[in-house]
Order: C-alpha cells, then structure tokens, then sequence
C-alpha cells in the first residue's frame, strides 16, 4: 500500500564535509588510554568519605534512630538524620528548566518517620576513611516498627488497601478519547485481547553513582558529580534552602545513564555533609548502593482489545496500561504520558480509547529509563500485531504495512506527523537482512521477529524546551564550543564539536567542547528523552552558523565577490568557483579580531512551544516529532530446557541525519544488548517490596557471550528537526528490541509468554500448558 | 567494604598448614585458607565470613599443576579453571572437566578460581564437583598430624558442611583415568550463557562393557543441599544396554534422587523438569559415543 517511500531528501544547507563520516569520536583516545576523568577521579585534599545507611524493610515506622556511638566513633567527622535537617523535600520535576510546580508527594530527605521503601536513606555519614564511615553506619540504633504495606498496584487501587502517602495510590492518570470507538469495533471483523507485563529493569550503568562537594571561599557548594541533568542545581539549593546561584554543579564524562542519572541522586547527601563538615566530601555507590540508590523501570500491565477486519486493517483498539510507580512520584506521571502516546505504536488508527495509570506501591520508586513508557508500550503493541497477525492468518510484515502510520497521520494523541515514516523500509531492511535462516536441530527451534515503533524525541512540547550553546573562533583559528551539555558516554560532545566543525571548515581535532558547568556553560538542559542533539545540535548549529556568517562575508570582502560564493573548509576560506583565491582562517580570524568583528556567538534553540493536551481527550501536541525503525532478530529455543539464544540481530533506523555513523550503530548495537536483556534475563525482583536481586549475581544482564554480532542499519530521510535534519537514536535504538525477541520466541514455539523476561523456565511452562502430559510430573 | 583479618602467606605447605593447624571449626570466623578469593571476597563483602585471620595459598607452587601419570591425573588443589582449559590431555580423558571450565565464571573469575576453593566452597552449584563427582574423584586432605583420602563422594555432608577437620587443607584432586570405552559429558544450566550461577548441572559418566553399560554415573548440581550422584538412576543403567526408552526411565529415576528448592533463579518444579530433560539427553550423548 505504501509504494516507495516519499523522497525527503533535502540538499543540505552546506556540502557536508565532515557530518555523516564515521569519525573517531573526540572522547574515544582518552577513554581507550585510560586518561579520561569521570567524577570519581575526582580528589581534594582534606577530604571526608561518605555513606549513606539505609532502611532494611520497604513499609515501616522509626520510631528510634540513634546515632551517639557512630558520632563517638574517632574519626566519624558527622552523622545526619531527619532530626538534624529541616523538614524539605527532595522536588521531583521533570528535570531542568521548567518551573513547574512540584508534585505533592515529593521524597523527603532522610526518613523522618515513615520508611515507604526498601533502602530508603535514613543517615548520612562522612568519616576520615571509608572504613570508618561503613563502621559508623554499623553503630548506627533503629527500631522499625513494620507498617503493612502495599506492593502490586493493582491491590493499590483496592479499597481498603494501605496507602503510601497521600489521600489515594493514584499517582497519575491519562485517558485518549479519539474517533468513535464503538463504531470503529462494530467495523472490525474480529477483535483481539490480549494482556501483556514488563517487569522492574536495572539501567546497569557502568559507573555508579559518585561525587565530589565543596563549599568555595564564596559559600557556593560545588558539586562534582555523575549526572545527565546539572541543572538539578536549583532543585539541590531548593532542598538546602540556599539561593539557586549558591549551588554548582560540575559534570565530568559520564560512564552510562540510560535514564538512572535523570533523577538527583548522591547531590544532596554531599552538598548537606560539605555544608555541616566545612570540608570536601566524596561519596562513591558501591554496585549494591547503586541497586538502592536509583529509581528502576516501571513495570506496566497493559491491555490490548484491538479490532481489525478480515484484511488487516485496524479499525479500533481499546487500550488499559497500569505502572507500578513505586514508593514516590518522580517522573512517574511524564513516564506514563510517553506510554499513552505511543500506545497504538507506529500505525494509524482512527478509533483510538486509552486509560492509563500509575500507581503508588512500597516497592521501589521508578522513574526514567531509555524507551521513557515508550518501550514498554511497544512491548505490548508489538506483540499484539504478531497475536493479530496470527488470528487472521496474515504474513506479520504485511499486517504491520496495512497499517503503517504516514506522513500527514494522526497519531493517538491527535498530531499530524510532519516529517518521514520509514517504518516500512526499515522493517523490510531488517528482516532481509536476516538473511538465511539457521537449520532447526531436535528440539531446538527457530523463530523469528520484528518489532516496529514510534519513539518521541525532544521534550514534552508544553515544558517549552530550551538549549543553549556558546561557540567561537580563536585568534589561531581553533574553535571553542561551550556548553552545559553531559556527555553521558553516547558521544553527545563529540558530535556538538563535529557540527562546530563542519560549519566552520576546521577539522574535528581543531574543536574544543568544554561543557557540564552549570556555573560556566551556557545551559543546555539535559541529557534525556533522545534531545542532546535535537537540542544542543542546534543550538550549536545555530551559534557555528552565524559566526561562518561572519566569516564569510568579511572574506568575502576580501576576494571581491559575493558571501554566496564562499566556502570554508580544512581551515581555509576560498571562492568556490575559483579555490585558488583563498586564504588561511587563521588570517581571516586575524582580520575579524583587529576590525573587532565578534568572532563568539551565543544561541539558544527553543522547541515547538504548546500547551497542555486535552485531560478529558488526550488530544494535542505533546512531542517536537518522532522516530520510526525497527527491529528484527532470530533465534534458537531449546523447547527442552526454554534456553534462549539470539542467533541475528538487526536494527534499521531513519536517524534523519547521522552525524557520525560510528556513533549511530554503538547505539543500536548498545540497544541490542540492553533490549535484549529487557528480554530475556533482567528483572529486579522485589517481594513483599524488598528486593531480592541486590547484586550483577542476580541481576542478569547479557554478556558478551549472550550477544550475536548485531548489524546496524542507517537511513536518512533528512526530515528531521535536528542539526542536519537529523532525528534521534539514544531511545529508539531500544525500544523494539525486547518485542522482536518476544515474537521471535513465539514464532519458535508456538506459544507465547505473555510477561517479560521471557525466562526459560516460562517457556518451558508455556509449552506444557500446551501439551499438559509432557514432563515428568 | 571493610573487613579486619590477618593475613599469612606461607612459603611452604608445611608453614601452611602450621598456620592452620590452630584453626578452629569451619565455621565463619576463625583461621581460614584463602585460595583465589573469588569466593572469599564475595563473602567478606556481603560479611558472610569474619575470619579473624587467612592464609594465603599463593605462593604453595606444589599445590598447582595436572599431573597425568600411571593411570592417575593428579591435580594440584590451587590448580585454576584457566588450568584445566589450558592442559593439552584433559579434554582427551575428562572432557566434562573441562566443558565445566569453559562455562565457568568469566575469563578473570576463571584465571583465579582454585578447584579446591570450587570444592571447598560447599555451594550445590559449584560446577566442577558434578564433573569430579562423576570421575570418581578424591581429595587428599592434610593436617600437621598427617593426611588423608577421601572420595569426594563421602567428602559433602550437608549444606555448606563437609568432611574436613578443623584445619584440614585440601592440596589434591586425584581420579582414575577413565578407561577406553568410556563417555563424560557436563552441560551448564544457566539464565545466560557467561558468568552466571548454575540452575541445574549435570554431569553423566558411562563405561561400556560387551556393548552394555557397565558403570554409569550421573551427578547434578544445585538441586539438592549438596551436589549430588543420582544413585537410583545410576543402578538402572549398569549393566544394561541403553534403550531410548531405558535412559528415559533413569532420567526419571534422577528427578527422584534429587531435592531441589525454589530460589530467585528458578522453581523446584523447573529444576526438576531439566533434571529430567538434561540427565535424557547428557546419557544418551554419551552412549550414543561409546556405540
Ligand atoms: C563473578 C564470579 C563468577 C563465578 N562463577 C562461577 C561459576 O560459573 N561456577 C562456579 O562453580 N563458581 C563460580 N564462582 C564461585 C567461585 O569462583 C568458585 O567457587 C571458585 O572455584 C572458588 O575458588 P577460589 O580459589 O577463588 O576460592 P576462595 O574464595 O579462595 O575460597 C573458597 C573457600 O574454600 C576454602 N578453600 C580454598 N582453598 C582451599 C583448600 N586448598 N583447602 C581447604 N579449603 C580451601 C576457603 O577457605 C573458602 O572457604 C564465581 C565467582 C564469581 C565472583
């Protein structure tokens, strides 16, 4: 139906010289030999080591909690708990800029009284050494009355279940109301239902959470620390009570997000230990703290009633999701917004009924993590299109092409798509590039599967987001970019300096980014929701491109022709028709500096701004624009054992624009390995709220010897509105992995299950079921 | 992480065992032998163990090494899975040995992890003990007063309690090389394929006689307190010539041999389901090599 994609193609505002090539990134020397810096290198003389000790029980009342004999403890420099802090909140806002009111039930600090959670900080310690700071945690007395406690949101929502802070266990709601969903079932020929659940994910980064805090000769406290997000300093100096300009955050390269450093995490402790000591103060996770110390996945239950005639057209779907938000909101709400819009997935459906919640639970708190919601509803949608495709007798691909979201679309939410929709050529790409399929052998099984998505890139449109960046030309024509922007390992510095590059006809090695102060660079927001680029791509862009303005036109004057007719590249600028008649940027720059031309520029890139969406419709704008790909994937099933081994795995992205092709396929193939732990082998199990996977023991992410070789494919519709026209990979390149998987079993053995992770031991379970004889008992 | 511990190297196995001749009862505190650390420093950091004072194995050169000699390997107790994979005749005679060693750990884990601190460590799931269960092996222990043999088989007497007196060092792992017409096979059952704990291992030694089994052993970890020889199954095997219908009937036999429990990695219900699947298919691997 769709016929060949639109060609959206556009020429590129500059002869891309750099942009597009495969680079070596600017951040990869240091960290191959050992010389980058990440926060916990980070030393100062004088310094106090950190430990937070935390609550063993996830619903309990303190009702004592001394500290006397850690604080008597030689050495053990301070000891805090609620008692010595003032009665504030940690403010859970979507992170940065926007000024939204906080959300009523915000974390306290430290435990006052209630413990909601398992591993809720009660004290916070700062000795000599570490060993003492542990000792000191030891000698810290409490009593923990246990308090019921409530730990499936679906219980939550119970009458007469415990509530965990608050009135009620809502902790948020959305709802779509589109087209007429009765008429759109009463077309449909038949109707699917099925019920699809995710579990609690670990973001596993490989750097835990670690900082440095001073307070300067000015009483600013410094924080050094491993975050996607410095503009958490106003929430931290609103948590201290001090003046937001009296709180500065400091980033170093970060050694992995994925969402887990969107949320505060160690900056307040520091900041509160290096205001009460006087003194730096280090705090470093170990792994196990780590497991504590940040919000995880949301779980989702979500339900799919779909309508569809016999020729595969959807014509309804009536969709319940439910997410288990954990002991506090955090970005719960937002969270759950991305779900709602992606629910229906990549395909256009007039008929369109969504009710979402997220509910309040003693289990731990979740917040955001790579796919934002987004993920978790294409499990489901995914996995449902395979169900459908499978009722109605329908080649899967052919099913997910009769149904395909095009440009002009609306979308649940109402939005018409404005850029491309390559989900049809993606898909189509990924699946041949499976290429021939392995031979089945005994019991072991192959299958195959696809997943296809619509990710959002970009800030929630009514945030009005906002970026920031600084570039300039040196006197020796080397370019300087600032910027508050985190590199969180996925070569977000490196891809500001290969644009700066590109626009101001130096080579990448010419640029230097300084970036991450939040006192000193130019705020650019965070490093979340796959807008690094989006946002500072442009801003930079926006910035390199008035100062080649300037460049240009002064050397234009130079050769006697028009600024039309000049280019700048390998550091020289030169009449495009006649590149003999050039000169060195170094002379021009010389020029611009002695006639006073400024040769800096500071920009700011603003988002599409909206307002809210409809509450009682889900109808509006609610992201800048999408991405579209997909992923395919084949694998073994021992129907024996239920061992799982992913033979194939492809990813194909319309990325818009890639600005280093490198980089784009270490995010699809880093999205591979995580969706495909998603899949197959992560949970962090809580009973009765307490969590029972506290180490990399437990908690089972694929290893190298888990991984196929995974194939990357890049395409470009230049529709994006990124630097370039590029779109975004950070979340997409997750998203549809662990449905691919999914459907990849079920296409191996028949069955499917309908939860994740797909352990062996429910594969097993599912093929008994089927056959209620087979086994040993 | 912080642990308060002595810490004695001995330069000869007779300081060493000196060193832990004083030791009082396995036990968690006390005087302990610390091989690879690979197990001991998991338990200092989670304070499973308090010792008040480790003896450091690394420098007792004689207590590494595979000697295959006089129908007999002889393996050194520090001897490392790294070792086993390395050894150029193992794979010949003990193919399970070292099929257990290529999914052992990770590459670090493996270049320290000690057979003996593997054996010593008293986990149901410690995966070179089906595959020295199965082989017939004995650990040699020794003591200021002398040492002495015991069959591995009589060696685990119950959750994380073994046969060694207190201060008894381990310093050899021997086992008859299997005869001619034999088969050993060891297959790892794991939630992923690098570096994860066992859920159910099993390992199947057959030797034939006039085309019927005449020994058979089959020997399962983490499904049971102890890893343990399927003794049941064993005995429906000697002696007979495998049918399909036979090795399936013993691998039945097997689940009941065993006592798995549920944990966070899987059901007792599923183990006992693989025990069953994998005790069919490991036993009629090997006999399908020896006919
Ligand atoms: C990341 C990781 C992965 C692992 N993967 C596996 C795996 O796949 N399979 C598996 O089975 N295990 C695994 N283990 C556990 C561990 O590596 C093994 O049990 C290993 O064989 C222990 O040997 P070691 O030399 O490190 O013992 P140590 O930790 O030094 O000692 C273990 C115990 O044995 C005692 N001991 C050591 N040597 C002697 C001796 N000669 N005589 C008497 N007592 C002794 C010690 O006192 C201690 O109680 C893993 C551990 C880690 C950390």
């Amino acid at each position: 139906m769709t016929g060949a994609p639109q060609d959206w193609t556009r020429a590129p505002n500059v002869n891309l010289r750099q942009v597009g090539k495969p680079l070596v990134r600017t951040d990869v020397p240091g960290k191959a030999q050992g010389r980058t810096r990440f926060a916990g290198d980070h030393v100062m003389p004088n310094m106090l080591h950190a430990k937070v000790l935390r609550a063993p029980k996830a619903s309990a009342r303190l009702t004592r909690l001394d500290a006397a004999k850690a604080r008597a403890l030689e050495g053990v420099v301070c000891v805090l708990t609620a008692a010595d802090l003032a009665d504030r909140r940690a403010a859970t806002d979507i992170p940065g800029q926007t000024g939204r009111k906080r959300l009523a039930t915000d974390q306290q600090i430290l435990v006052r009284e209630r413990v909601r959670y398992h591993g809720e900080p009660l004290a916070l310690i700062a000795a000599e050494t570490l060993a003492l700071a542990e000792r000191a945690a030891d000698l810290i007395e409490y009593d923990l009355e246990p308090l019921p406690g409530v730990f499936d949101p679906v219980e939550a929502l119970k009458p007469g279940a415990p509530i965990v802070q608050g009135t009620d266990n809502v902790v948020a709601t959305y709802k779509v109301r589109k087209g007429d969903l009765e008429a759109g079932f009463a077309e449909a020929e038949r109707v699917v239902e099925n019920t699809f659940r995710t579990q609690f994910v670990e973001h596993a980064f490989l750097e835990p959470e670690v900082g440095l805090a001073w307070v300067d000769e000015n009483e600013v406290i410094n924080i050094r620390v491993s975050t996607q997000v410095i503009e958490h300093f106003r929430a931290i100096a609103d948590a201290l009570g001090v003046a937001h300009n009296q709180v500065r955050i400091l980033g170093s390269m970060v050694g992995g997000g994925f969402g887990g450093k969107e949320d505060v995490t160690v900056e307040i402790y520091l900041a509160l230990l290096a205001q009460a000591t006087g003194r730096p103060v280090r705090l470093a996770y170990t792994r196990e703290d780590s497991f504590f110390g940040h919000g995880k996945r949301h779980p989702f239950v979500i339900t799919h009633r779909t309508g569809v005639t016999q020729d595969g057209r959807i014509t309804a779907v009536q969709i319940t999701m439910t997410a288990d938000a954990g002991a506090y909101v955090f970005l719960s709400p937002y969270v759950l917004l991305y779900a709602v819009v992606a629910g229906p997935g990549p395909y256009r459906i007039d008929n369109v009924h969504i009710d979402a919640r997220a509910v309040a639970t003693n289990n731990m708190y979740t917040s955001a993590f790579r796919g934002f919601g987004a993920a978790q509803a294409c499990v489901a949608h995914e996995q449902q299109m395979d169900e459908i495709a499978k009722e109605l007798g329908l080649d899967r691909l052919e099913l997910r092409r009769r149904n395909f979201l095009r440009t002009g679309d609306e979308i649940a939410t109402g939005y018409a798509i404005e850029s491309a929709v390559w989900s049809d050529d993606c898909m189509t790409k990924a699946w041949a590039a499976l290429g021939e399929r392995a031979p089945e052998d005994g019991p072991v099984k192959i299958g195959r599967g696809v997943a296809t998505y619509q990710q959002s890139y970009g800030r929630i449109t009514w945030l009005h987001d906002t970026s920031e960046a600084w570039v300039g030309v040196e006197i020796d024509a080397t370019v300087v970019v600032r910027s508050g922007v985190t590199d969180i390992g996925a070569g977000q510095v490196s891809a500001l300096a290969q644009i700066a590059a590109e626009l101001l006809g130096v080579s990448l090695g010419e640029v230097t980014v300084y970036n991450s102060d939040s006192a000193t660079t130019p705020l650019a927001g965070t490093t979340t929701a796959t807008r690094a680029l989006y946002m500072t791509g442009n801003a930079v862009h926006l910035a390199a491109e008035a100062l080649r303005g300037r460049l240009i036109g002064r050397a234009a004057e130079e050769f006697g022709v028009a600024p039309s007719e000049v280019d700048l590249a390998e550091s020289r600028a030169f009449v495009i028709d006649a590149p003999d008649k050039s000169m060195a940027l170094k002379d021009l720059v010389g020029i611009c500096a002695s006639e006073g031309i400024h040769r800096s520029e500071l920009a700011m890139f603003r988002a599409p701004f909206t307002g809210e969406i409809d509450p009682e419709t889900g109808q509006g704008r609610v992201h800048p624009d999408y991405a579209f790909g997909a992923h395919a994937v084949e694998v073994a099933v021992d129907t024996e054992t239920g061992e799982v081994t992913v033979l194939k795995s492809v990813g194909a992205h319309d990325v818009g624009q890639a600005i280093n092709p490198a980089a784009v396929a270490g995010q699809i193939e880093g999205g591979a390995a995580q969706g495909q732990g998603y899949a197959l082998s992560e949970a962090m199990i809580y009973r009765d709220g307490e969590l029972m996977t506290p180490s990399f023991s437990e908690y089972l992410i694929p290893t190298a010897m888990d991984m196929p070789r995974v194939q990357s494919i890049i395409l470009e519709s230049r529709s994006g509105l990124g630097p370039f026209g590029a779109k975004g990979i950070g979340e997409p390149a997750l998203t549809p992995v662990a449905p691919a998987i999914a459907n990849a079993v079920a296409d191996a053995i028949g069955r499917r299950v309908f939860e994740l992770p797909i352990t062996p031991e429910r594969i097993v379970m599912a093929l008994r079921e089927a056959e209620p004889r087979k086994g040993p008992r | 992480m912080y642990a308060d511990f002595d810490l004695v190297i001995p330069e000869t196995l007779d300081e060493a065992l000196e060193a832990l001749a004083g030791a009082v009862g396995g036990g968690n505190g006390g005087t302990q032998p610390l091989a690879g650390g690979t197990n001991m420093i998991v338990d200092l950091r989670a304070r499973r163990v308090a010792p008040s004072r480790l003896v450091g194995l690394g420098r007792l050169d004689g207590l590494r090494g595979i000697r295959i000699a006089d129908g007999r390997v002889r393996m050194g107790a520090r001897t490392t899975m790294s070792d086993i994979l390395r050894h150029p005749d193992l794979a010949g005679h003990a193919p399970s040995l070292v099929d257990q060693a290529r999914v052992f750990g990770g590459q670090m884990v493996r270049n320290a992890a000690t057979v003996a601190g593997n054996i010593c460590s008293g986990s149901p799931a410690a995966d070179a003990v089906p595959a020295l269960l199965a082989l017939d092996a004995e650990v040699t222990l020794a003591s200021p007063s002398g040492t002495r043999v015991v069959p591995l088989s009589e060696f685990f007497l119950g959750y994380k309690r073994d046969a060694r007196a207190p201060g008894e060092l381990m310093t050899e792992i021997a086992w008859d090389i299997p005869p001619a017409h034999s088969s050993n096979r060891f297959y790892k059952l794991a939630l992923r394929k690098g570096d994860a704990i066992t859920v159910v291992g099993v390992a199947v030694a057959l030797a034939a006689e006039d085309g019927k089994c005449g020994t058979a052993r089959i020997a399962l970890g983490a499904v049971a307190p102890i890893v343990k020889r399927a003794t049941a199954a064993e005995a429906m095997l000697c002696g007979q010539a495998l049918t399909p219908e036979l090795i399936d009937a013993a691998a039945r036999q097997a689940v009941d041999d065993v006592d798995p429990i549920d944990d966070i990695r899987a059901s007792a219900e599923y183990r006992r389901h693989c025990v069953h699947a994998l005790t069919r298919r490991l036993v009629t691997q090997a006999w399908e090599r020896l006919t």
